[in-house]
């Protein structure tokens, strides 16, 4: 037996994510601070990212202290809120433009979040209470196409944004949840080859419909420009394949050491485009070279290792399908986003968990946190 | 509740196994990335961030012997463009229209790849006021243009010795091909002709450069290193500005005396001035010349092809060491010599002028230019009077004696070879002899013999005998300085930063002439002649020193006479030589003689008076 004041420590407390999540914070909190020193509103930007951290906390109690599986009797209501926040950008008087994407919250023109974020756990809650149903056999086909349905009105209504991104980590989310979840894995296999052919055939289509309308009717063109660049950085070196390059002429002159924090040229001399948000790791590759990124990468595996423990410690199916969703919705942002600025994945708007600046971004993260320490809190044998 | 558990045990193995995989693959590309190509990306990033500029050293000056400057640097108001202007068509058409100037010139210049990448490309040079002000006013509509301040070369005193100082222009791609042009780059302003080319090297200076840090838009941030340039050093020429200014003024008013004498061709004429002792040369004047002002910034095309046009009579040419003449009579003080040296005639040796002289047989006659005959003449007269029957006699004499003597004898003058003059292009003349004969007519077997005439023409410098001014007037200087010829020169001193000499010209001895005191005694005292009761006398009556001179007028197939005069002064003790030549002149006397008579009065201090004189000889 543990001596009972650590025992009242763990059962509420996994110390290991929890140290993880706490140095990720302080990492990106020095490389924000970094990034954004040299540009003219740097400190206001630092002051924002603090803040976000700081009500991502308070998200992260709050989740941390409610039972999850109280939701379970929600998921209509679920279903519709998710489906609102996701449109709430289109409706007007609410929403604000980005980048070709309407996913900003704006009430009297004051940007509130983005909410795509918080439509990210929402999604993980309705397709935890949806595939924990089948009690880890999903074995007919008619069973998954349920499945599927609640993924597609989320999926459906993100890419109408336009926002390709948030709906490919809709996508992982679910992937690995259907894993977990029971899904036969030869299935898994299958759907991942129909999505690949799908890609291909919409971008294809999408070409068609462009030429046949004479605009750009589904995809935006610096989409495709995305895509095809990463494919072949030399298409266009200065328009999409520009950042592409800096990205690693940045990290790959970081060298071993790097080249110390605030002294790297490649950001601090604004060849890096959006270096504290989309491009954070390449400051960090940038001024801490290769130490800098094992460090990071060590600090990622303790978070998913330590969520991976908690997902099979969980009280139930529907705790450990809430984890794995999380899991795969960190796994494949990481990946996204440190394959894009190192020319492994193509160019999107996927900002790294716990690192980029972004306020709701970082809530989000955080109170991922916060449902995994409450599946922690909850789990069995307690 | 560990049914589910139990089931799914293998697929959170495979999650874990999907995490490491992402981990692990992203940390094998970042150990390929920084570890193994780290330095590649290092040199790339560099690359980015580093531009390196140079700057360019002015010019040192050009200073005539006391010092005043014939070439200076003045600052010029210029127009530079950025060189990502060439994407703007708008803003070239605007910028034509302002600067009055083809889009099409501005677009060349603007996308010239000549010059490094960051460097603004100059458009045009020497802006109005009124373009100034303007582009200062609208700065914002002509983004990238620029006002710059340029070192441009200034011409103080015009085109006074624009042949010794010679033009600037951008180094040529077959220039840099040259170890001399190591270190130079495409569009670095270099001299061209004349002390500018001579004297590169030292009025050069070494360029400076700056190394900045630049961000992406290509701003600069902040200055890593630099050099300042080192300005060039300023050379001191022997040429005195104010002699020369008299040179190129006499050549002028012989040209127009030659019009009055009924001789309309003449275009063209050359003559210099140099110290017996040292070789400086004091003058060098040809004419026609032209305005070097018209080089700065790259000559037009226009003003290039009106200097290079064949009715120009070629302005750009040098004639005191780049044309070669038939030297006429002033060859006849060589020849003489060439006499007293072998014995072949004495200073009151007698000789009969009949005017037609038929020594080498009746179908062989040769006139002296006095149809009439001198009658009874000595040798000192011959030359005092030109008479050329005199220096058949010796001429022929030369031909029976054979072994080519009177040629060697030349080229004991200088003639025939460089005379190593500081300055670029000169050419050597000609003393032609059987060899040369032979070689020159390589496809016409029937004239490669060497013949008697030969011998007679080339003893009174006509036949295929030519020489450039310089060499008449180093020869002459020879002859003043008891038959040592100095090597002429125009670099007297090489100036550093504060003015002190780094290099002084020290006077060199060309030629040593084989010649007896007593022989260059016999030749001064007829030459003295010349000038106070010979063929010269009218042109230097009432001169307040003694010259001892000689006329010429040469024949040129197809042109009109070419007059010659050349000098050494004062005769007893001589400190200057001159030679005159008016192309399609006339006779020497007549027109050169006066030209030389205020050359050698600018030298000796005496008053600058023009003289309207008469020569008919030859």
């Amino acid at each position: 037996m543990v001596p009972t004041r650590t025992r009242t420590v763990t059962k509420w407390v996994n110390v290991p994510l929890l140290v993880s999540v706490a140095l990720l914070l302080l990492y990106g909190s020095v490389m924000v601070q970094s990034a954004t020193s040299g540009m003219s509103a740097g400190d206001a930007m630092f002051r924002r990212h603090l803040l976000g951290i700081g009500l991502g906390l308070v998200g992260m109690l709050i989740a941390w202290f409610v039972d999850l599986s109280k939701l379970k009797g929600w998921l209509g209501p679920l279903v519709i809120f998710n489906a609102l926040l996701i449109i709430s950008p289109r409706i007007p008087g609410l929403g604000a433009s980005a980048k070709g994407a309407t996913s900003w919250l704006e009430i009297a023109g004051i940007r509130l979040f983005q909410p795509s974020e918080p439509a990210k756990f929402v999604t993980i809650v309705v397709m935890a209470i949806v595939i924990s149903q089948y009690k880890g056999r999903v074995e007919q086909p008619k069973d998954l196409a349920r499945i599927l349905a609640f993924l597609a009105l989320p999926l459906g209504l993100i890419l109408l944004q336009p926002d390709l991104g948030t709906g490919m980590v809709f996508v992982a989310i679910t992937a690995g949840m259907l894993l977990i979840g029971g899904v036969r894995p030869r299935w898994i296999v299958a759907m991942g080859l129909v999505a690949a052919v799908a890609v291909v055939g919409v971008l294809a289509l999408d070409s068609t419909l462009d030429r046949a309308f004479d605009r750009d009717v589904a995809l935006q063109d610096y989409q495709k420009n995305r895509l095809l660049v990463f494919i072949d950085p030399s298409l266009d070196p200065s328009g999409a394949g520009y950042n592409l390059a800096q990205s690693k002429i940045a990290i790959g002159s970081g060298e071993l050491t790097g080249k110390g924090l605030g002294s790297g040229t490649q950001s601090n001399l604004n060849f890096l485009p959006e270096r504290h948000t989309d491009f954070i790791f390449s400051v960090l590759g940038e001024e801490l070279g290769f130490l800098g990124g094992v460090l990071l990468l060590g600090l990622y595996l303790g978070l998913l290792i330590s969520a991976l423990e908690i997902s099979a410690s969980a009280r139930d199916l529907y705790g450990s399908l809430l984890a794995a969703g999380l899991i795969s919705m960190w796994t494949f942002q990481i990946m996204v986003n440190v394959g894009m600025t190192i020319g492994l994945m193509p160019i999107t708007g996927i900002p790294l968990p716990f690192m980029s600046f972004g306020s709701s971004f970082m809530i989000t993260n955080l109170v991922g946190t916060g449902m995994l320490l409450s599946v922690w809190a909850r789990r069995i044998g307690v | 509740m560990a049914t589910f558990r139990e089931d799914l045990k293998g697929r959170y193995a495979v999650l874990g196994i999907v995490i490491l995989l992402v981990l692990g693959s992203l940390l094998v590309r970042l150990w390929s990335m920084q570890v193994l190509s780290g330095a590649q990306y290092s040199a790339q990033a560099d690359d980015n961030r580093v531009r390196e500029i140079t700057i360019d050293a002015p010019r040192g000056r050009i200073l005539d012997r006391n010092g005043t400057p014939l070439v200076e640097n003045r600052p010029a108001l210029a127009v530079s463009v950025a060189p990502t202007a060439k994407d703007d068509p708008d803003l070239l058409y605007r910028l034509s229209t302002l600067l009055d100037m083809p889009v099409a010139e501005i677009e060349e210049r603007v996308s010239s790849q000549r010059e490094e990448a960051l460097r603004p490309r100059v458009v045009a040079v020497d802006v109005s006021d009124e373009v100034v002000a303007y582009l200062a006013e609208h700065e914002a509509e002509y983004p990238g243009v620029e006002i710059q301040t340029l070192p441009v070369r200034m011409y103080p005193s015009g085109s006074l010795a624009a042949h010794v100082i010679g033009y600037t222009g951008e180094v040529s791609e077959d220039q840099l091909k040259l170890p001399e042009f190591q270190g130079y780059a495409l569009g670095d302003i270099v001299g061209k002709t004349g002390a500018e080319r001579q004297f590169e090297s030292v009025l050069q200076g070494d360029k400076g450069y700056r190394r900045i840090e630049v961000d992406a838009a290509g701003r600069p941030r902040r200055i890593i290193e630099e050099a300042e340039p080192i300005p060039g050093s300023d050379v001191l020429l022997t040429i005195d500005a104010e002699v020369q200014s008299v040179a190129e003024e006499a050549l002028l008013r012989a040209l127009a005396d030659a019009h009055a004498d009924e001789f309309p061709n003449a275009a063209a004429a050359a003559a210099v001035a140099l110290d017996v002792r040292t070789g400086e040369v004091l003058a060098m004047a040809s004419y026609p010349t032209y305005d070097p002002e018209v080089f700065l910034g790259g000559i037009s095309q226009d003003d290039w092809e009106a200097l290079n046009a064949k009715s120009s009579e070629y302005p750009l040419t040098n004639r005191t060491i780049m044309a070669q003449y038939p030297t006429a009579s002033t060859q006849k003080a060589f020849t003489g010599l060439a006499g007293l040296e072998h014995g072949v005639t004495r200073e009151w040796a007698q000789y009969y002028c009949p005017g037609k002289w038929t020594e080498m047989g009746e179908q062989w006659p040769k006139w002296c230019w006095d149809h009439g005959g001198h009658g009874t003449i000595s040798f000192h007269q011959g030359v005092v009077e030109s008479c050329d029957t005199v220096f058949y006699e010796i001429g022929y004499e030369f031909y029976k004696q054979g072994d080519e003597k009177l040629q060697k004898y030349f080229r004991e003058f200088g003639f025939g070879s460089l005379t190593g003059i500081d300055l670029p292009g000169e050419v050597d003349g000609r003393v032609p002899d059987a060899q040369w004969k032979t070689e020159f007519n390589e496809n016409y077997p029937e004239y490669q013999k060497w013949l008697p005439g030969d011998t007679v023409n080339i003893s009174i410098g006509q036949g295929d005998f030519l020489a450039t001014p310089m060499q008449v007037a180093a020869a002459y200087a020879g002859i003043a300085n008891g038959g040592a010829i100095m090597r002429p020169h125009v670099l007297s001193e090489v100036l550093d930063s504060k003015g002190d000499p780094v290099r002084v010209a020290e006077p060199q001895v060309a030629i040593e002439a084989d010649v007896t005191p007593a022989n260059l005694g016999v030749m001064t005292r007829a030459l003295l002649d010349v000038t106070e009761s010979g063929t010269g006398a009218s042109a230097f009556r009432g001169f307040g020193a003694s010259v001892a001179g000689k006329t010429g007028t040469a024949e040129v197939a197809g042109k009109d006479d070419y007059a010659w005069f050349a000098a050494f002064a004062p005769a007893q003790d001589p400190q200057y030589a001159v030679s005159v030549v008016i192309e399609q002149g006339g006779h020497g006397g007549a027109v050169a003689g006066p030209a030389a008579r205020e050359i050698l009065a600018s030298l000796l201090g005496l008053p600058v008076e023009h003289v309207r004189a008469q020569d008919i000889s030859r």
